[in-house]
């Protein structure tokens, strides 16, 4: 039991911290921040899943992995004027993946060899095309997006009703994380990509072609994000040009280095902390002299606190 | 632990060759190139009008914003990506001290660049040690809370109208102020060549090689990453205030993360550790906008692309912008400053030597990024 405890030191860690927060936010009565912040969390949880796997494939923080999901926004939005709503969400994500896929080919894997920095800059290169493309597409103004789900508020939890599309957020969350988890530790193919992040030299030894990974988790990074955009930004009724890096990329980030930047239940868990701070900071009493928005002022006190106290990150391996 | 550029190549070299000396007539070439430049940067402006000079006053201060960011990313390879923040700071600090304090435009300057200096120090200082990836997240952050709160605060500018920032008074003309700002460039160049010829520019280069192997040479590893970062920050403050008076007027709305972006692909599109380079590449993408204006032809061309609408002068720098830096990294990893190299050392009296790209260890090559 206490090397069981001791070996999952990290985890437990991260746990404790989430139930203390929950239950922190019931009894001082935030639960309509806790229900929010769950929600907007999953999203973030999502995105920070994708930086985490490109993180481990290829090194870099991945800079595209908001206009992932922004192109999945337009491709929906196109899409959904010619054929019926579902076969549109799907048309969005093979789009996100082949941009993810094209991400791959054209730009990362020329710059294999390069110095990481180099690659960093690339993929936000990658999104600033992304978002010229797209203004130049769409002009800059707001676009409005149909829901999956047209019925608002239809469950109450803890009090705080719920729109459908907010459940299907976290249905979908659920069904996924059971099923990444299944993959990454069941499946030959995800094995392959963990010992390509460990040891791609080893990796190669035996027989893995761990290039052939890199497109493969980078198109995988880009479903996730392309899935989280779709979900997340119909419940809000309208989006415009670059609008998962300006309001998910950077709580994302935070996410995944919360998470410690390697662990995939990490950036889950670091997503649903971000989303819940951030939603209970913008109501707390004490920011209330700080003028505009206080959610990222939040963030940045809260991640400098972890990078000075544990800077591997909650649920990072010790160093 | 001296790894200047001429250290390194010396290496290799034995018996060193007879210095070469060019022949008067490789002299006189040299001078005509010399003089093309001096009179494309000093005299030709003259000749252009007013609106034209707020554009170059702009890629001028771009340069200085480059120089700043390499100083991060190219000598001790760090990221910082929210260098909008430094930026703008400087700007709003200046207008601030020029505008509601009444204090002369010089103080406005020494006030912005201090700033930049000083918000560097306790940023740096609170994360004194953190580097590589955690380095990033926190510029980023930072730059967010800069945008969001700090350039939200009413007194300090001028809320969503923004605040003026007259020119001073010897430099109250578009044609004065482009000089001011070239001789705060070239003040800045010196600055940052004598710098890396001491000691301590010295042992930045060995901190980006290795820093554990920098740390057994008696590199203070912090000190040094701090005192990087802060001479970005007087960089980065001073290039704001000019960029503030260039303007006449600060608005809060421009110093977003897009921004920072764009910052960061010129100093790498110029070429890390190439002052020629950065100087250019800043200039080049401030100048965007208006180059594809002025090339005859060239937005006619821009509009027969088909498209939901018109790539104008606004738009296309958005997407052509990216497209360079994508060919450049993918190409030319090395950026401007390097292509440019072998007629840099031409012209500063050496060999043409068309496959002079500089060391190849010169890279980054342990940034975990």
């Amino acid at each position: 039991m206490e090397s069981i405890l001791r070996q999952h030191r990290s985890k437990v860690i991260g746990l404790a911290l989430v139930v203390a927060l929950v239950v922190v936010l019931l009894v001082t009565g935030q639960k309509g921040a806790l229900v929010i912040g769950l929600s907007t969390g999953s999203a973030y949880g999502l995105l920070a899943l994708g930086l985490v796997l490109i993180y481990k494939s290829s090194g870099v923080f991945n800079f595209a992995q908001g206009e992932f999901g922004t192109v999945a926004l337009f491709a929906l939005y196109l899409l959904d004027f010619h054929v019926p709503y579902w076969v549109a969400l799907l048309g969005a994500l093979v789009v996100a993946g082949l941009m993810g896929f094209l991400t791959e080919r054209i730009i990362v894997r020329p710059l294999f060899e390069a110095p990481r920095v180099i690659l960093l800059v690339a993929t936000a290169g990658v999104a600033l095309l992304a978002i010229g493309v797209e203004i130049w597409l769409a002009t800059s103004t707001g676009k409005p997006i149909a829901k999956a789900f047209a019925t608002v508020d239809r469950v109450t939890v803890l009090g705080v009703q719920i729109s459908d599309q907010r459940l299907w957020l976290i249905a979908t969350l659920v069904v996924l994380a059971v099923l990444l988890g299944l993959f990454f530790t069941r499946t030959n193919l995800g094995l392959a990509i963990i010992g390509a992040s460990q040891e791609p030299t080893a990796t190669e030894l035996v027989g893995i072609s761990v290039r052939r990974l890199s497109s493969f988790t980078w198109v995988l990074a880009a479903l996730l994000g392309g899935l989280a955009a779709v979900i997340i930004i119909p419940d809000g009724g309208s989006f415009g040009p670059a609008i998962m890096t300006t309001q998910y990329l950077i709580p994302a980030f935070i996410a995944a280095v919360l998470g410690g930047m390697t662990s995939l239940p990490g950036a889950f868990v670091g997503g649903v902390l971000v989303g819940v701070v951030q939603s209970v900071a913008t109501s707390a009493p004490i920011f209330e002299d700080i003028p505009g928005t206080k959610s990222t002022l939040v963030l940045f006190v809260v991640l400098l606190g972890v990078l000075l106290v544990r800077p591997q990150g909650l649920l990072g391996k010790g160093s | 632990m001296t790894v200047t550029r001429e250290d390194t190549s010396a290496v290799g070299r034995k018996p060193p060759p007879a210095r070469f000396r060019p022949s008067p007539i490789g002299w006189a070439l040299r001078g005509v190139i010399w003089l093309g430049v001096a009179y494309l940067v000093l005299v030709f402006p003259l000749s252009r009008p007013a609106g034209d000079l707020v554009s170059y006053t702009t890629a001028v201060c771009y340069g200085i914003v480059a120089l700043s960011l390499n100083v991060l990313l190219g000598y001790v390879g760090q990221i910082s990506l929210g260098h909008q923040a430094f930026v703008g700071l400087g700007a709003f600090t200046s207008a601030y001290m020029v505008t509601e304090q009444g204090q002369s435009f010089w103080v406005g300057v020494l006030a912005a660049a201090a700033i930049g200096g000083g918000q560097a120090l306790v940023l740096g200082g609170v994360s004194l040690r953190i580097r590589g990836l955690y380095f990033a997240l926190i510029t980023l952050s930072y730059g967010l809370v800069a945008e969001q709160n700090i350039f939200q605060i009413q007194e300090l500018t001028g809320g969503g109208a923004g605040q003026p920032a007259p020119k001073p008074e010897l430099f109250n003309t578009e044609w004065r102020y482009y000089y001011l700002c070239l001789a705060f460039l070239a003040l800045v160049l010196l600055v940052d060549w004598r710098m890396m010829r001491s000691k301590a520019g010295r042992s930045l280069l060995a901190l980006r090689e290795n820093p554990r192997v920098a740390a057994t040479f008696g590199i203070n590893v912090r000190m040094a990453t701090l005192f990087a970062f802060v001479v970005s920050g007087v960089f980065a403050g001073l290039a704001g205030a000019l960029i503030a008076h260039n303007d006449t007027f600060v608005s809060p709305d421009v110093w977003n993360f897009n921004l920072a972006l764009v910052f960061i692909i010129m100093t790498v599109v110029g070429g890390l550790r190439s002052r020629a380079g950065l100087v250019i590449g800043g200039a080049f993408f401030a100048l965007m906008p208006y180059l594809i204006e002025k090339i005859p032809g060239f937005t006619d061309l821009l509009a027969k692309i088909p498209g939901p609408q018109d790539l104008t002068p606004e738009i296309a720098p958005l997407v052509i912008g990216p497209l360079l830096l994508l060919l450049t990294l993918i190409q030319f990893p090395g950026g401007i400053g390097q292509q440019l190299r072998p007629i840099t050392r031409w012209l500063g009296g050496r060999k043409f030597d068309l496959h002079d790209r500089g060391l190849k260890e010169v890279q980054i090559t342990d940034v975990r990024a």
